[in-house]
């Protein structure tokens, strides 16, 4: 089945979800309004922020918690490990002078980033991605801007409204093509 | 945005509760596409739709009239399903719409076009949305991102992942082969 036939199907899909729930908002428009008539006015977000930290000071040690555990949560997502299979190594390299990170996304690494690296700062990236015979699909990410066509690529494909790079590794086309 | 709809929301800030009801009227299928994304349950989906144009309400003073009023109501409707659906994860209630599907229908339905339903059902939370905003929404792939609030390259991401992921279903469930042409 072609991609294209996937995303009519799933177009389908969320078409009759959506339909099938929709005689439930019939009404919507005067409850609503019943409900918010009926609200006293609500203080904004900022007032309750204000009168949250003129409280005492045990307050402040929540929010050093808080603070303390989201910056433990986000350097654990940034160092945690990407497994990569252990097939023949392959290399995808792209010219971005002045970025800051650039990574590859593809069907090989389930379409999560994979950090590329420029050591000596000459604005060459690459990545040493060991894979299997097949057909690959992937982009770059360079500092989170989709770079779909890699010069390097075998062809194109057009889909989300953009570019990605297919490549050919292990004589795969030729027996596609055969 | 359009000069009707500008005026519909000048005129919500003034507090006319009628010309909110309009909005609500026009904009309602699609944010309940946006919560049914979420909460995968008609019912909690529909609290959370009528919840979410009262706090658009609420807020409406910080629209910036700038931007494309949709997205920032897609947003805030998004906030209020992912809220209501981590406070069902507390409560441990059953989160799948499957107990209000008819079974009888079913299986008067085409099986592939049902299989597709629970494969887009069964994606991971952070997936439903950005399908939902591109299939059926049809919003463009920046427009997507500025509703999650993310680069467009993740939204892109997390588009092919999530094809690939009810691809692999369908595969598995033996509904399509295993041959992508």
């Amino acid at each position: 089945m072609r991609w294209d036939e996937v995303d009519e199907l799933i177009r389908a899909a969320v078409a009759k979800d959506v339909e099938e729930g929709q005689k439930r908002l019939c009404g919507l428009e005067e409850r609503v309004i019943r409900e918010l008539a009926r609200r006293p006015v609500r203080r904004s977000f900022w007032e309750r922020v204000r009168e949250f930290l003129s409280r005492p000071a045990p307050r402040w040690a929540l929010v050093g918690a808080l603070a303390a555990l989201l910056l433990g949560f986000a350097l654990g997502r940034l160092t945690a490990p990407t497994p990569i299979p252990q097939w023949n190594p392959n290399l995808f390299v792209i010219a971005a002078p002045g970025a800051k990170s650039v990574a590859i996304v593809g069907d090989f690494s389930a379409w999560q980033p994979l950090p590329l690296s420029d050591p000596d700062g000459d604005g060459i990236w690459s990545a040493i991605i060991p894979l299997p015979p097949g057909r690959y699909e992937y982009a770059f990410l360079v500092d989170g801007k989709w770079v779909g066509q890699d010069p390097l690529a075998h062809e194109y494909l057009r889909t989300f409204g953009e570019y990605v790079s297919v490549r050919y590794i292990g004589g795969e086309r030729a027996d596609r093509s055969s | 945005m359009p000069a009707e709809e500008l005026e519909l929301i000048q005129r919500s800030l003034n507090g006319d509760l009628e010309a909110w009801g309009e909005i609500v009227s026009r904009y309602k299928e699609a944010v309940f596409a946006v919560t049914l994304s979420i909460l995968r349950n008609w019912a909690d989906a529909e609290d959370a739709t009528q919840d979410a144009f009262i706090r658009a309400y609420e807020n409406l003073r910080h629209y910036d009239l700038s931007r494309k009023f949709s997205t920032w109501l897609f947003t805030v409707a998004a906030n209020v399903a992912k809220n209501a659906l981590r406070k069902r994860k507390r409560q441990k209630e059953p989160p799948f719409s499957e107990a209000e599907d008819d079974p009888a229908e079913e299986v008067h339905q085409d099986l592939r076009l049902a299989a597709v339903r629970r494969a887009v059902t069964e994606l991971p939370e952070v997936y439903r949305l950005p399908v939902m905003l591109y299939y059926w929404h049809g919003l463009p792939v920046e427009e997507i991102a500025q509703v999650l609030g993310v680069p467009a390259g993740t939204v892109k991401t997390r588009l092919y992942r999530a094809r690939a992921l009810i691809r692999a279903k369908l595969v598995e469930e033996g509904v399509i082969r295993d041959a992508v042409g």
